[in-house]
C-alpha cells in the first residue's frame, strides 16, 4: 500500500464514524453557526460597564436579536456603545465589531447588525432551518448554552422534554428543566426550529438552616440558561420589525393606566361568559383613550369585535392587551368594547405615538455637583400623580454618593421645581443654570426645591 | 460587722421613704383596671382584656389613667380599689397624643354599697428636678399595690411615635418625664409620686429590654386635659401640616441668628402649611409674633402644642426664613385628625376595616378621603375567598360609594338577613379591582 492510500483510507473512515456517530451531532455542528456572544458598554457617570449576553442571528445581514433585559430600564441607548460579537469556542482575542439598531417594543428584542462581511458570511440565519410544528408535550427538544468569557463563550449541548404548553399570551412551551442558553434557539429531533427560549421562571425553594427552622422561601433563578421556549410561530413572523431608529420609535399610545384583570368569579357576576375584562385604573391625561371618552373604571371586554380571551393565570389578559395594542401602528383605529356600570358601549379610538420616554430623554451629569439630570417626561407626571399639562422640573437621574448634591440630601427621582429660587420651565434653562454653577468657582451653594412622594423640602447644596 | 451596722444606720434617714401620711393616702387613692374590649381584627369582633392600673383624683370618682388602658374598645371596665372592693365605671374621655384617659366609677354603686375612696392629688412636674427620688405605684403583671422606687433621670424627654398608643399617634404635643423606677407591663396608668404623695406624672411606658428607661406623663399635662376631657369628652386640637425637626447645629448652616427658629422638616401633602406654599426645610422662625425656639428635640412638642391649642379656624401669622429672607405666610388651622380612622368588623363577609380618614388619604395621595382600608380578612370568609387583602381600599359595596361606614354597615345587614353575591371595587397602590363576596 502506497503512502498517499493510506491517508485516503484513514480519511475516508474518520468520515464515515463521523457520520454514523450521530444526526445531532452534525446539526449541532450546523446550528451552533446561528448563535452569537454579544457583549456592549454602558457608559455610565462613574464608570464604563461591559455586559455580556447571547444573540441569535435572524437574517443573511448579520442581523441579531438578544432579549432586552440585558439592557437596565434606566439606561438610554445613547450610553450603550462599543457592541461586538464573538463566535462560540473561538479565541475572545477575536472580536467582531456590530452596530446597535434599536429596540422593538413589541418583541422585546434589541438588534444588533455584524459589519464586517467578512464575519457575516460566517453566521447562519434561523430562518435556514424549517420551523418545527407545535411540539407536544414528552417531545425532546434541545438547544445550547454558552460558556462564560473566560472560556471562550464554548457552546455546549442541552436537552429536556416539554413538561407543558401554554398561552402566555404568546404560544409557549416549558421544558422539564433548561434547554438552551437565554435568549437562545432550541430544535426538535430533526432539526426543525421550535423557538426561542426568552426569559423564564425562578424556581421557588424552602431554605432550611440551622436557625431557621421553618424554613424560608427562596427563589432560584438561573441568569445564563431557560426552560421556558417561546414557539416559533411567535417569532418568525415578526423578525421583520428591525427598528428605524434606536429610540424604537413609533411606540404606540392608548393611554390607559393600571388595567387589572376580572377573576373568573367577578366575570360571572357581571355576565360575562368565556371571557375576559380589564378594570382601567386610570386614563391618562390628553391620551387618545381621554379624548375618546374612555373612563377610569370602565371594563374593557372587547377589542375590534373580539372579544378578550381567557387566559391562565388572569393577568395574561394584560399582556395580551397590551401585545395587542403595541403591533398596531400610531394612526390606527381601534373599537373597545366597554362595560360601563351596567351598559354595554363601543368606543372607537385613534392610537398615537407615546410620549417622550425617560429612556429618550436628554440627561446631563455635572461631576463637581455630583448629579446628573433627566428632562422631565410624561410618564414621570404619571408616577409623582402630577398634573401633567403643567409639567416642568428636571429629575435627578443619578446622585454620585458623598458629593455635594448627595450631602444636601438630593435623592435619586427627585423632581427638582426650582434651582435658587428660580422655578425650572424647561430642562435646557435648568441644565443652563447648573453650568453656571458648576463653572462659577467662587460659589459656596446652591438650593434645590425638590419634590418627593407628595413632599417638598428645601435642600442647599454646599459646594466648599 | 458593728461598723458596717452602723453605717447602714448613718445612712437609712438620709435616704428617701414614703412612710409619709401623704403618701399612704395616695396608696389608698391607687386602682388596679381590668378591661374588657372589642378588636375589630382579623375580620371578625373579638374580645380581649387587659390590666392597668390608675388613680382617684375627686370626691366624684374620676379616675386618670393611660389611653392605651382604656380606650373608646373598652365594653367593660372594672376598677378595683384599696379597700379590695370592685366597682365597675365608664369612659369619660381619651387622648391619644398624650396617653391618657380618664374614666368615672359608678357612684350611685358607690353609694349603693356604702363604699369609700381616698382621692390623690396632682403634684407641680415643672418643679421637679433630675436626680429627685419619685415612686412608681401601680399593678405590674397583675401584681397590685407595687411601689417601687427610683429617681427622676430626665424631666423634659422628647418621644414621639407614630402608632404609640393603639397605632394611634402619641407624644408630638408633651414631653415626658422619663425615670428609672421599675415600670412593668401592668403600671401603665398608675401614678409616679413625690414621697409627699402628690402625683407629679402617669406611668405609660418603658423601653422593653433596657434597664429602667422609663416614662410619664407630666402632671402638668394632666392637669389641662382633665379639664378639657370632663368639658368637652374629648380634646380638640389645631393643625396645620408642619412636620418639624430640630434646628440643632444647622443655624450656621442656614446662617440664621443663634437660638432662634425651627427646622420644617416636611409639610403634609394637601395639609393648610402646604396650601399656604410652606416647604421642608423652610425655617420657622415665629408664630403671630411669638419667636421660636426650637434647636432641640425637647423645645419641639411646646412648639406644636402652641400650635394645636389655637381654635379651629383661625389665621396663624408665620414667619418664614428661606433662601437667607424672610417671608409671612397666612396659614388658616383645621382640626387635627388622627391617620387612624373608626374601625367595624364586618362578620358576615369576614372583614375588618378602617375608615379613611384625611389623614390617611393625604398621606396615601388619594384623590377623596372615601373608603375604609381592609385591615384584616377571616380565612376562609367571603372577604377573603374572594382575594381581598390587608391595606385594599373599599370604594364602593353593589356600586354604592362608600363614603361612611354606615353605608357598608346597611350593604353588611342587608347580607346577613338575605346573602347575595356582592360587587365590591378597591384599590390598592391606585390599581383599581373588582372582587365578588360569594355567600
Amino acid at each position: 500500500m502506497t503512502r498517499r492510500s493510506l491517508v485516503l483510507i484513514v480519511f475516508t473512515l474518520t468520515a464515515l464514524i463521523s457520520r454514523g456517530g450521530s444526526a445531532l451531532a452534525d446539526m449541532w455542528q450546523d446550528r451552533v453557526k446561528t448563535v452569537v456572544a454579544v457583549e456592549f458598554f454602558t457608559e455610565t457617570e462613574l464608570d464604563r460597564r461591559s455586559t455580556n449576553t447571547f444573540g441569535v442571528v435572524i437574517d443573511d445581514m448579520g442581523t441579531i436579536i438578544f432579549p432586552s433585559q440585558a439592557i437596565g430600564a434606566r439606561i438610554s441607548p445613547k450610553q450603550l456603545e462599543d457592541f461586538r460579537i464573538y463566535f462560540p469556542g473561538e479565541p475572545t482575542t477575536q472580536e467582531y465589531s456590530a452596530t446597535y439598531l434599536g429596540r422593538d417594543e413589541f418583541t422585546g428584542w434589541e438588534f444588533i447588525r455584524v459589519d464586517e462581511e467578512a464575519a457575516r458570511a460566517r453566521l447562519v440565519p434561523i430562518t435556514a432551518y424549517e420551523e418545527a410544528p407545535e411540539p407536544i408535550v414528552t417531545e425532546e427538544i434541545w438547544g445550547l448554552g454558552l460558556k462564560k468569557k473566560t472560556e471562550d463563550f464554548l457552546p455546549y449541548f442541552m436537552s429536556s422534554r416539554v413538561s407543558v404548553l401554554q398561552s402566555l399570551p404568546q404560544r409557549t412551551a416549558i421544558a422539564a428543566q433548561e434547554v438552551s442558553g437565554l435568549g437562545l434557539p432550541v430544535y426538535d429531533q430533526e432539526g426543525r426550529f421550535v423557538g426561542l427560549s426568552i426569559g423564564g421562571f425562578g424556581r421557588s425553594f424552602l431554605q432550611y438552616t440551622a436557625r431557621i427552622r421553618g424554613g424560608v422561601p427562596v427563589v432560584l433563578v438561573n441568569p445564563d440558561e431557560s426552560a421556558v421556549v417561546i414557539l416559533a410561530q411567535e417569532i418568525l413572523p415578526y423578525l421583520n420589525r428591525i427598528p428605524t431608529n434606536i429610540e424604537g420609535r413609533p411606540i404606540v399610545w392608548l393611554g390607559t393606566n393600571g388595567l387589572q384583570p376580572l377573576d373568573p368569579v367577578v366575570a360571572r357576576y357581571l355576565e360575562l361568559e368565556n371571557q375576559a375584562g380589564l378594570v382601567i385604573s386610570e386614563i391618562l391625561e390628553d391620551s387618545p383613550a381621554e379624548k375618546m371618552g374612555l373612563l377610569a373604571r370602565d371594563v374593557i371586554l372587547s377589542l375590534d369585535g373580539d372579544p378578550l380571551p381567557v387566559l391562565k393565570p388572569d393577568h395574561v389578559v394584560i399582556t395580551y392587551f397590551q401585545r395587542e395594542m403595541s403591533r398596531r401602528n400610531p394612526g390606527d383605529k381601534v373599537v373597545l368594547g366597554i362595560l360601563r356600570d351596567t351598559e354595554r358601549q363601543q368606543i372607537e379610538v385613534v392610537l398615537e405615538d407615546a410620549p417622550l420616554t425617560p429612556r429618550e430623554a436628554e440627561r446631563r451629569y455635572f461631576d463637581s455637583l455630583g448629579m446628573t439630570i433627566r428632562e422631565f417626561t410624561y410618564i414621570d407626571g404619571v408616577q409623582r400623580r402630577l398634573d401633567v399639562a403643567d409639567h416642568h422640573g428636571v429629575i435627578a437621574h443619578f446622585v454620585k454618593a458623598n458629593a455635594p448634591a448627595s450631602t444636601a440630601g438630593l435623592l435619586t427621582d427627585d423632581l427638582i421645581d426650582e434651582i435658587d429660587g428660580v422655578k425650572v420651565a424647561s430642562y435646557e434653562e435648568a441644565a443652563a443654570i447648573l453650568e453656571g454653577i458648576a463653572q462659577d468657582k467662587e460659589r459656596g451653594e446652591f438650593v434645590l426645591l425638590v419634590k418627593r412622594a407628595g413632599d417638598t423640602a428645601v435642600l442647599r447644596v454646599k459646594l466648599k | 460587722m458593728l461598723n458596717i451596722l452602723l453605717w447602714v444606720g448613718l445612712l437609712l434617714p438620709l435616704t428617701a421613704s414614703a412612710t409619709s401620711s401623704g403618701f399612704k393616702r395616695l396608696l389608698d387613692a391607687v386602682v388596679k383596671i381590668d378591661v374588657r374590649e372589642v378588636s375589630f381584627e382579623g375580620g371578625t369582633k373579638r374580645f380581649g382584656s387587659g390590666i392597668g392600673s390608675g388613680v382617684i383624683l375627686s370626691k366624684d370618682g374620676l379616675i386618670l389613667t393611660n389611653a392605651h388602658v382604656v380606650s373608646p374598645e373598652a365594653v367593660e371596665i372594672n376598677v378595683t380599689l384599696a379597700s379590695l372592693e370592685r366597682v365597675g365605671a365608664t369612659l369619660v374621655g381619651w387622648d391619644h397624643w398624650t396617653d391618657l384617659a380618664l374614666i368615672r366609677l359608678d357612684m350611685d354603686e358607690i353609694k349603693k354599697r356604702k363604699l369609700s375612696f381616698a382621692t390623690a392629688k396632682l403634684g407641680n412636674s415643672d418643679k421637679l428636678q433630675p436626680g429627685q427620688t419619685v415612686f412608681a405605684v401601680g399593678t405590674p403583671y397583675g401584681l397590685t399595690r407595687t411601689v417601687t422606687r427610683g429617681i427622676v433621670s430626665n424631666a423634659r424627654r422628647h418621644f414621639e411615635d407614630s402608632r404609640g398608643v393603639r397605632g394611634y399617634e402619641t407624644g408630638a404635643f408633651n414631653t415626658w418625664l422619663q425615670t428609672d423606677a421599675a415600670i412593668n407591663p401592668g403600671n401603665s396608668g398608675g401614678p409616679l409620686a413625690t414621697e409627699n404623695g402628690k402625683v407629679v406624672g402617669i406611668n405609660s411606658r418603658g423601653y422593653l429590654g433596657a434597664d429602667n428607661l422609663a416614662f410619664a406623663i407630666p402632671s402638668k399635662v394632666a392637669r389641662q386635659i382633665i379639664g378639657a376631657l370632663v368639658a368637652d369628652g374629648e380634646i380638640t386640637r389645631s393643625y396645620v401640616g408642619i412636620v418639624p425637626g430640630v434646628l440643632q447645629d444647622l443655624e450656621g448652616f442656614y446662617e440664621l441668628a443663634q437660638n432662634t427658629g425651627m427646622l420644617i422638616k416636611s409639610v403634609d401633602t394637601g395639609s393648610p402649611a402646604a396650601q399656604a406654599g410652606l416647604r421642608g426645610g423652610d425655617i420657622l422662625l415665629s408664630i403671630d409674633g411669638e419667636k421660636v425656639d426650637g434647636r432641640f428635640p425637647e423645645q419641639l412638642p411646646e412648639i406644636q402644642n402652641q400650635i394645636a391649642s389655637r381654635p379651629v379656624g383661625e389665621e396663624l401669622k408665620l414667619e418664614i426664613f428661606r433662601n437667607g429672607s424672610s417671608l409671612y405666610k397666612s396659614v388658616k388651622t383645621e382640626k387635627l385628625i388622627s391617620r387612624v380612622g373608626e374601625e367595624e368588623a364586618f362578620e358576615e363577609w369576614g372583614l375588618s376595616v378602617r375608615k379613611v380618614s384625611r389623614t390617611y388619604a393625604r398621606e396615601h395621595q388619594l384623590e377623596k378621603s372615601d373608603g375604609m382600608v381592609v385591615i384584616g380578612v377571616r380565612p376562609g370568609y367571603p372577604a377573603a375567598v374572594s382575594g381581598l387583602t390587608r391595606g385594599d381600599i373599599i370604594l364602593k359595596i353593589n356600586r354604592q360609594d362608600v363614603t361612611s361606614l354606615e353605608i357598608a354597615k346597611e350593604q353588611h345587614d342587608a347580607y346577613a338577613v338575605a346573602p347575595s353575591s356582592v360587587l365590591v371595587e378597591t384599590s390598592r397602590n391606585h390599581r383599581v379591582s373588582l372582587y365578588v363576596f360569594k355567600p
